[in-house]
């Protein structure tokens, strides 16, 4: 991302503490509510009023606690996998592979808890499980990052098509040796020990994985903002140049960043399965790197701006179960409602400097 | 004969990724690369599949099908040429929407049935032992791609459009120069781009599946977008390419029809791994013919 970003220690596009912030503001929110006014013309068109329908989004988000609880469920994921995006886009790139990072991560997560974790104790299986996301997540990232640098592939082409290959890879697995023996003809795993499920809010669904994903995204910001590794990758990905010119490895940089970024994504995976699936299906965490991939555009590539939308993302996917059991909509209507958003985000953005 | 069945199939599943990819080839060579493909494929194949449903020509789909393509990559252009906002990542958003709206508008669509495309055989001409089948017993969307490839290349490579086109993708400044408004250019190439994709779509549902399911395209825009580059930027090896996932995908539907005990699910990632190996080996080969505006945005520069 060229464009200037709000980092809280700027190596690129610092904001001059002096100028007027109104005109900004008020063009701000104009392209936050502009996809809204969109949307809600198009409801119309299906009879559904859109007023109401944005007064029971905010009404089941913020009326009780099982609400607030599942907005936040929905937004685990996409934290994570929007650090998955957010992190490598510092150093320049576009990494889209969250999708497939999570699935991968979402598998060994599985293959580890029923092959090997099945007598653990919680203390002990649970972190355990949550490398094994980690790891199958960055090895995943890895396919990506040495396409990048040993093969000079562009890693936008190469993390969506291999988010294929991750997809049909998850399916062979709990189609094959994965499959749960008492399913009949069901896709799935046996389901994981109770003792390698998260810990679980009183009065909600809402699990110890959202604690996992604030923490990490403190901690990428951390990084990103305070550290000298931090400070390396954002010089990278603000001015390649001037990065190569400074005596900086470019190439190991942008390895271990998108094997970082592929470590996020699975533990997102090994979160979907131990906090809320307990069983790895076809369908698990399907569309969620593509989601976090949302999350982090329109926050600017912020970890901590990520919390953020990624609890307005949440919001937007429970709103969409809402249209489906109330007005007979289809949960894919809020998926316009993301992209309508994020297209208003990307085109009311300041021009790109060349 | 399954040799037979295997070309034949490749060039009849190859043909909606082949559209695509020389779409997308007239965008890259004015430099603008749209991943959005992917969702002016879908496009076009529900805006195809939803007017043969109700005027009963699939004539009239097609032109539908590569309106709807082309519609949807007007956002894109509007955004990327005119907006300066961030190639990849607006062209993922389109990609996004595209699945997103054609899964809502379309799912009304997916238990009707449609007659469609079907193969006309060329009279004589397929009457040629082995190679009559495989190469003149197609729809006719498919003559007409294959017609195209060389008049594209004609048009790139020996006409003033073409050196117009592609200096909108190699130096701006030349155009401006001629008094050629070059963003004009490429909002031209970037709408043609996204009118064949959805031409492409159309074929994938009026001839090749005959039916219209959710997310159908499964990732043929994005492997068109990539067979771009495995092509270095040439007409005439995008549509070798095309053919190649065509087999891939032919030769996955047939192994599956043998029963010979491999998992379906390898023979599915068979072209989307072949697509990858291609590039590498392209890449290994070192080529100069990236346009010059489009080898910013791969380096990650985001562009405009």
């Amino acid at each position: 991302m060229k464009q200037p970003t709000f980092v809280p220690v700027g190596v690129s596009g610092g904001i001059g503490p002096f100028r007027s912030n109104w005109k900004p503001l008020f063009k701000q929110l104009l392209v936050w509510l502009s996809p809204f006014v969109v949307f809600g013309v198009f409801l119309l068109f299906y009879h559904v009023n859109p007023l109401r329908l944005y007064g029971s989004m905010v009404q089941s988000t913020f009326g009780d606690l099982y609400g607030l609880g599942e907005v936040l469920l929905k937004a685990t994921p996409f934290i994570l996998t929007g650090l998955a995006a957010a992190l490598p886009a510092k150093a320049g790139l576009v990494n889209v592979g969250g999708e497939g990072q999570l699935a991968i991560g979402a598998l060994f997560a599985t293959g580890s808890a029923v092959f090997l974790l099945e007598r653990f104790p919680a203390w002990l299986g649970i972190p355990i499980m949550l490398l094994a996301g980690a790891l199958g997540g960055a090895l995943w990232g890895m396919l990506i990052a040495a396409l990048k640098v040993k093969g000079r592939l562009n890693e936008t082409i190469t993390s969506v098509l291999l988010n294929y290959v991750a997809g049909y890879t998850v399916a062979f697995f709990v189609h094959g040796i994965l499959k749960d023996p008492e399913s009949f003809n069901w896709p799935y795993s046996p389901e994981i020990a109770w003792t390698l499920r998260l810990p679980i809010f009183d009065g909600t669904r809402l699990h110890v994985g959202f604690i996992i994903a604030i923490v990490l995204a403190i901690v990428v910001w951390y990084v990103l903002a305070k550290t000298r590794l931090g400070f390396r990758i954002r010089v990278l990905g603000s001015n390649r140049h001037a990065a190569e010119r400074a005596g900086m490895n470019v190439n190991r940089t942008y390895f271990w960043v998108l094997v970082a970024a592929g470590a996020l994504a699975g533990i997102a995976g090994m979160i979907e399965i131990s906090g809320i699936e307990g069983r790895l299906r076809p369908t698990t965490g399907v569309n969620y790197g593509y989601f976090g991939f949302l999350a982090a555009m329109l926050a600017w590539n912020h970890p901590l701006k990520l919390l953020g939308t990624s609890f307005l993302l949440g919001m937007i996917s429970v709103a969409g179960n809402t249209l489906e059991i109330g007005s007979g909509l289809p949960a894919s209507s809020a998926t316009i409602l993301m992209g309508l958003v994020l297209l208003f985000i990307l085109g009311g953005r300041r021009r790109a400097k060349r | 004969m399954i040799t037979a069945d295997i070309l034949t199939g490749a060039i009849r599943s190859g043909t909606s990724v082949m559209l695509a990819s020389q779409g997308e080839l007239l965008s890259e060579r004015a430099g603008v690369i749209n991943l959005g493909t992917e969702g002016s494929v879908l496009a076009g194949a529900l805006g195809a599949f939803a007017t043969t449903v109700w005027t009963g020509s699939p004539w009239l789909g097609a032109l539908a099908g590569g309106v709807c393509g082309l519609l949807l990559s007007a956002i894109h252009a509007f955004l990327v040429i005119s907006r300066g906002a961030n190639q990849l990542a607006t062209g993922l958003t389109i990609m996004f929407l595209g699945i997103g709206a054609t899964s809502f508008l379309g799912r009304d669509f997916v238990s009707e049935q449609i007659v469609g495309f079907n193969p006309v055989a060329i009279p004589v001409l397929s009457d040629i032992p082995f190679l009559g089948d495989i190469l003149f017993n197609h729809d006719p969307l498919t003559y007409l791609s294959v017609l195209l490839v060389p008049c594209l290349w004609y048009v790139l490579f020996r006409t003033r459009i073409g050196v117009i086109l592609r200096s909108a993708g190699e130096r701006e400044e030349v155009l401006f120069a001629s008094g050629i408004n070059p963003k004009l250019v490429r909002y031209l190439a970037v709408l043609a781009g996204g009118f064949l994709a959805g031409v492409g779509g159309a074929q994938l549902s009026l001839a090749f599946t005959h039916s219209w399911v959710e997310n159908m395209a499964q990732g043929r825009g994005v492997v068109a977008v990539a067979l771009v580059i495995f092509a270095s930027w040439l007409p005439s090896r995008a549509m070798l390419g095309a053919y190649l996932f065509g087999a891939a995908q032919a030769l996955q539907l047939t192994v599956q029809q043998q029963g010979l005990g491999i998992s379906p699910f390898f023979l599915f990632m068979v072209p989307y791994v072949l697509t990858l190996v291609a590039l590498l080996i392209v890449e290994r080969r070192k080529h100069s013919n990236t346009p010059e505006a489009l080898s910013r945005v791969l380096a990650g520069e985001g562009g405009g």
